[in-house]
C-alpha cells in the first residue's frame, strides 16, 4: 500500500503547488485542517526531476493526426524527460491530487473521461501527445491543465498513464463474448499500484472480485 | 493564504419575477392526481368517437385524457397508470411493432416520449452530431414532422457524471420544453418546431449540467441541476413558460433566505426545524459545494398546492470531509409552486454515507391505513427502504426494506432517522466490503408505476452490493468532487436486478421477477392489468399486473433504460411505446470509452456491469407496438 493512497502530506504538498501556481480563481482546496493552508508546509518532494522542458516551438510540431500529406515525416524528435518508475509513482499521486481520478477513475478505467487503461488514445498515444492532451485540454470535456499544472507534473502524469495503458494484448483486435475478455485487473481497493496491469485475475462477469 | 478560495455564484439569488399563473384550470375536480378515482368519473375510455376530439393544450386538462401521455410521469401524481384497456393480459401476447424511429445516437436513452394531440415528441441524449435533438412524429405512422437541435457546447460531456442522458421533455400550452445537458432551458413551438426562447440556467464550468425532465405547474417550467459528483450547489428553478424568465430559484443548501424557507415551513421532526440549517449542518462554507442537486422527479398535488421532489447526495462522497447532517442534501422537499417557499423537508438519510440521492419519484396516492384515508407519497428510496410519508406533514408512516440491506438496520419512526449499521461506516483509506445496497441504491432514478386497480406499486430496481474506500479529495471547480474508490457487484443470489410489485398498505412484496442486469427502465401499468418494463439485455416485457406472470416479450435493438408509455390514436388504437438505447450510469460501460476489465470505472459501476457489452451496444431507437387489426376489433367489441 506504499503508493496506494496519497498521504496527507503529499496531498497537501500537491495542493500547495497547485494553489501557488494558480493565477485565476478556479482552484480551491478542500482541506481547511490540512497543511495546505500552512505556508511552512514542506515543498513537494523531488517534483522537478524531469529537468529541462521541451520548448513550445518543438511541441507545436507534434502532429495529432496520423495522416501526413506528401509522405513527409512530420514528427519532431524530442528529448523527453525520464518516464521511469519514480516518475510514474509521482504521477500516481498527481493523478489523485489533481483529480484526474475523478473523471478517468481508479486505475484509469474511464468514466466521465475516457479509459486510459487500454492502448486507445483519441489524440495520440505518444508521450508528447498525451502531454499535449493534458496541457491543452480536449474539446469533449478535457480541461486545459497547462494553465495550472507545472510541466514537470504533467510529464509525471504521462509516465503514470504509460503504465496504466499497458494492458496485455491478447489479439490485434478485441473480441467481446461470454468468454472474452478473460481477465480483469485486481481492483484498486484491493491492490493499489503504480503499475496496475501487473495484477490481474479471472474476469468476474459482474460478480464480486475474487480476492 | 486563506486555504479556501471558492468561486461560486451562490449569491445570485434571482429576485422573484413572479408572474401569476396564466392558465385557468379547466376543472377543480381531480382525476389522475387521485389515482383511486374510478375510471367512470374520468371518462377517457378510448373510442373512435371521442378519440382525437379533445384538442386541449392545457397540461392540467391533458393529464386527464388517457389518449395522451403529456408528461414523462403521465400525470402530476407520477402514477404512470393509463386507463386504456384495449390491450389486456389476454391479448397482449399478440402485440406487434407498428413503427419505429432511430434517433441516430449511440448513448443512453432514458427519456420518455410525450404524446399530445396526435404527435409524439422525443429527445435524444447529448451525443452524436446533434446533441439533445428533439423530434416530432405523427403517432399514426411515425412520419417525421420536424426536428430541433439546440446549439451544443461539447465540453458538457466532460462534467456529466453518468453518461450524457436526458430524462425527457415537458409540454404545456402549445410548447415543448427542453433541458440541455450544457445548462439551457428551451421552449419550442410544438406545432412548428420553432424556438421560442432559451434561458441559460446552469454553468458547466462549475460542473452544472441538466438531465432531469422538466415539469410544468401553473405556467412555470420547473428545472433542477445535476452535478452532485462535481461539488455543485443544488437548486430547483421555476421559469415562466411564456417568457423564459426565472421566477424563483430554491437552493438545496445555504441560508433559509436562499433555500426559500420561511414562516410557512414546518419540519416533520424537531431536528428539521431551526434557522439556517442548510448552513449550520455543514463545516464552514462546505454547503457552497455541498451537492443536493435536483435531477429526478417532481410530483404535484393541486389540492394542497404543493410540489414534491428530492435532492441528490451531499458532496463529497467521502463523508469525513463534511461532518453534520448536511441539510438539505438527500432530502425530500414540499414547496409551494407559486413562490417556491418550502412547506416541509424530510431527510431520510442524514449525513449520507453512500451516495444515496433522494431524487427518486414520490408517487402521490391516497391510501386507507388503519381505517383512515391518508394523503401519502410513496418513495422507493435509494437506501433500500420503501417510505410511505404523509404528504401534508412530511412525517413517515412506514418504512420497510424492499431489497437486501445491511448498511441500515431500520428506520426509527419516532425520529425519522435511520438506525445505521455502524460497523460499515467508512473511514479514510479503509476498504469497507459487502455494503448493500451499493452506491446507486436498491433503486435509482428509474420510475415506478402505481395501479389504482391493483393498489400495487410496480418497481424496477437493482440488486447490488459494493466495496467502498474513501480518500481525501480537494475541490477543483468544474471537476469531480467524490473521494471514493467504489467497486460494485451482484447482490446475494448473484442476480443484479428485479421488477417487483409492492403493497404499501400491507408493507410487503407481492411478487418479483429477477433479472440478470439492473432493471434501469421505467415502469408502466394499464387498466388492462398489464405492467411493462424493459431490460438491459434488450427485452421489452409485458407481465400480468396481478401475478407477475410474463405474458409477452420483444427483443429490441439495444438495452432498454427508457420509460414505456401508452396512448391512443384517432382511430382508437392503443399503442405502447418505449425507447431502447442502453447507457446511463449502469450502462456506461457498453457505450462509453470505459474498460470492462477495470472494475473501479464509472464510479464503480463497471464492476457490476462488465459483461454488459456481451449483451448489447448502444443505439437509441423508438419502438411503437399495437395489436394486429383483427385483435383490436375483438377488444373493442368487448
Amino acid at each position: 500500500m506504499r503508493f496506494g493512497q496519497p498521504t496527507h502530506m503529499t496531498l497537501a504538498a500537491g495542493f500547495l503547488m497547485l494553489t501557488t501556481l494558480c493565477s485565476g480563481h478556479v482552484l480551491a482546496q478542500d482541506k481547511p485542517n490540512g497543511n495546505a493552508s500552512n505556508p511552512s508546509a514542506p515543498p513537494p518532494e523531488d517534483s522537478s526531476s524531469a529537468g529541462q522542458t521541451i520548448s513550445p516551438e518543438q511541441l507545436i510540431k507534434v502532429p495529432v493526426s496520423g495522416l501526413t500529406p506528401g509522405a513527409v515525416e512530420a514528427r519532431p524528435k524530442l528529448k523527453l524527460p525520464a518516464l521511469d518508475d519514480k516518475a510514474a509513482e509521482r504521477g500516481m499521486q498527481n493523478f489523485a491530487s489533481f483529480n484526474c481520478v475523478g473523471c478517468h477513475m481508479g486505475n484509469g478505467g474511464g468514466g466521465m473521461g475516457p479509459a486510459l487503461s487500454n492502448h486507445a488514445f483519441i489524440y495520440g498515444s505518444a508521450p508528447e501527445n498525451i502531454f499535449l492532451s493534458i496541457y491543452q485540454g480536449r474539446p469533449n470535456g478535457m480541461p486545459a491543465w497547462g494553465t495550472v499544472l507545472p510541466e514537470d507534473a504533467i510529464w509525471d502524469l504521462v509516465a503514470y498513464i504509460k503504465n496504466l495503458s499497458n494492458a496485455p494484448i491478447a489479439e490485434w483486435g478485441a473480441t467481446t463474448s461470454s468468454s472474452s475478455p478473460a481477465i480483469e485487473q485486481v481492483p484498486v481497493q484491493i491492490k493499489a499500484s503504480a503499475n496496475p496491469w501487473q495484477y490481474t485475475e479471472k474476469f468476474s462477469k459482474g460478480q464480486k472480485p475474487q480476492e | 493564504m486563506s486555504g479556501t478560495r471558492l468561486r461560486i455564484g451562490c449569491s445570485k439569488l434571482v429576485s422573484g419575477i413572479f408572474l401569476a399563473a396564466p392558465l385557468a384550470l379547466a376543472s377543480p375536480a381531480l382525476s389522475q392526481e387521485q389515482p383511486q378515482t374510478p375510471a367512470s368519473e374520468v371518462n377517457t375510455q378510448p373510442t373512435p368517437q371521442n378519440a382525437g376530439q379533445k384538442q386541449s393544450t392545457d397540461i392540467s386538462t391533458l393529464i386527464k385524457d388517457d389518449n395522451q401521455w403529456p408528461m414523462a410521469a403521465k400525470n402530476y401524481a407520477n402514477t404512470r397508470f393509463s386507463q386504456l384497456n384495449q390491450i389486456t393480459k389476454d391479448n397482449v401476447g399478440q402485440l406487434q411493432m407498428a413503427w419505429s424511429f432511430s434517433l441516430g445516437t449511440p448513448r443512453g436513452q432514458e427519456a420518455a416520449p410525450l404524446v399530445v394531440n396526435g404527435t409524439l415528441y422525443i429527445v435524444g441524449p447529448y451525443a452524436g452530431v446533434h446533441p439533445n435533438e428533439v423530434f416530432a412524429l405523427d403517432i399514426a405512422d411515425g412520419e417525421l414532422k420536424w426536428s430541433y437541435s439546440p446549439k451544443p457546447d461539447p465540453a458538457a460531456e466532460g462534467v456529466a457524471c453518468c453518461d450524457v442522458v436526458t430524462r425527457g421533455l415537458a409540454y404545456d400550452n402549445g410548447k415543448i420544453f427542453l433541458n440541455t445537458l450544457d445548462g439551457f432551458s428551451v421552449a419550442i413551438d410544438a406545432n412548428t418546431g420553432k424556438e421560442l426562447w432559451h434561458t441559460k440556467l446552469g454553468d458547466i464550468n462549475k460542473g452544472e449540467t441538466i438531465t432531469m425532465a422538466p415539469i410544468v405547474v401553473k405556467g412555470k417550467v420547473l428545472v433542477g441541476n445535476s452535478g452532485g459528483e462535481m461539488g455543485v450547489r443544488g437548486w430547483l428553478t421555476a421559469v415562466d413558460e411564456e417568457t423564459g424568465k426565472i421566477a424563483w430559484r430554491a437552493y438545496s443548501t445555504g441560508p433559509d433566505s436562499e433555500v426559500l424557507i420561511g414562516e410557512d415551513y414546518h419540519g416533520p421532526y424537531d431536528w428539521l426545524n431551526g434557522k439556517d440549517l442548510g448552513v449550520k449542518s455543514w463545516p464552514p462554507d462546505k454547503w457552497k459545494i455541498g451537492g443536493g442537486t435536483v435531477w429526478g422527479w417532481i410530483s404535484y398535488d393541486p389540492d394542497l398546492n404543493l410540489i414534491y421532489y428530492g435532492t441528490s447526495n451531499p458532496g463529497a462522497w467521502n463523508h469525513e470531509q463534511r461532518p453534520g447532517d448536511n441539510l438539505f442534501g438527500s432530502t425530500i422537499f414540499a414547496r409551494n409552486p407559486d413562490t417556491g417557499m418550502a412547506k416541509w423537508a424530510y431527510q431520510p438519510d442524514p449525513h449520507d454515507l453512500w451516495d444515496h440521492d433522494e431524487i427518486n419519484e414520490s408517487v402521490l396516492v391516497d391510501l386507507t391505513i388503519d381505517n383512515q384515508v391518508r394523503k401519502v407519497l410513496i418513495h422507493p428510496d435509494r437506501d433500500g427502504f420503501m417510505y410511505v410519508i404523509d404528504r401534508t406533514t412530511g412525517k413517515v408512516i412506514s418504512a420497510d426494506a424492499y431489497d437486501y440491506v445491511n448498511s441500515i438496520k431500520s428506520i426509527d419512526l419516532n425520529t425519522g432517522r435511520p438506525v445505521l449499521n455502524d460497523a460499515m461506516t467508512p473511514s479514510l483509506g479503509k476498504t469497507v466490503r459487502d455494503v448493500c445496497p451499493a452506491a446507486p441504491g436498491a433503486k435509482d432514478w428509474q420510475p415506478s408505476a402505481w395501479s389504482p386497480k391493483t393498489k400495487l406499486l410496480y418497481v424496477p430496481h437493482q440488486h447490488l452490493c459494493m466495496d467502498f474506500k474513501t480518500s481525501d479529495v480537494g475541490y477543483i471547480e468544474g471537476t469531480p468532487y467524490v473521494g471514493a474508490d467504489v467497486d460494485m457487484y451482484a447482490g446475494p443470489g448473484g442476480y443484479r436486478g428485479e421488477f417487483m410489485a409492492w403493497d404499501p398498505v400491507q408493507r410487503k412484496k407481492v411478487w418479483s421477477i429477477k433479472e440478470k442486469f439492473p432493471v434501469w427502465s421505467g415502469a408502466l401499468v394499464t387498466a388492462g392489468n398489464v405492467a411493462f418494463y424493459g431490460t438491459m439485455d434488450r427485452w421489452f416485457k409485458a407481465v400480468d399486473a396481478d401475478s407477475g406472470k410474463e405474458l409477452w416479450k420483444f427483443r429490441v435493438g439495444s438495452g432498454i433504460i427508457g420509460q414505456p408509455i401508452t396512448f391512443a390514436g384517432a382511430d382508437g388504437t392503443q399503442y405502447v411505446a418505449v425507447m431502447s438505447g442502453v447507457g446511463g450510469w449502469s450502462g456506461a460501460v457498453a457505450v462509453g470509452e470505459i474498460d470492462p476489465r477495470v472494475r473501479n470505472g464509472a464510479l464503480g459501476f463497471t464492476g457490476a456491469m462488465q459483461d454488459l457489452p456481451a449483451s448489447t451496444v448502444g443505439g437509441a431507437t423508438l419502438a411503437v407496438f399495437a395489436l394486429p387489426k383483427n385483435q383490436k376489433k375483438a377488444a373493442s367489441a368487448d
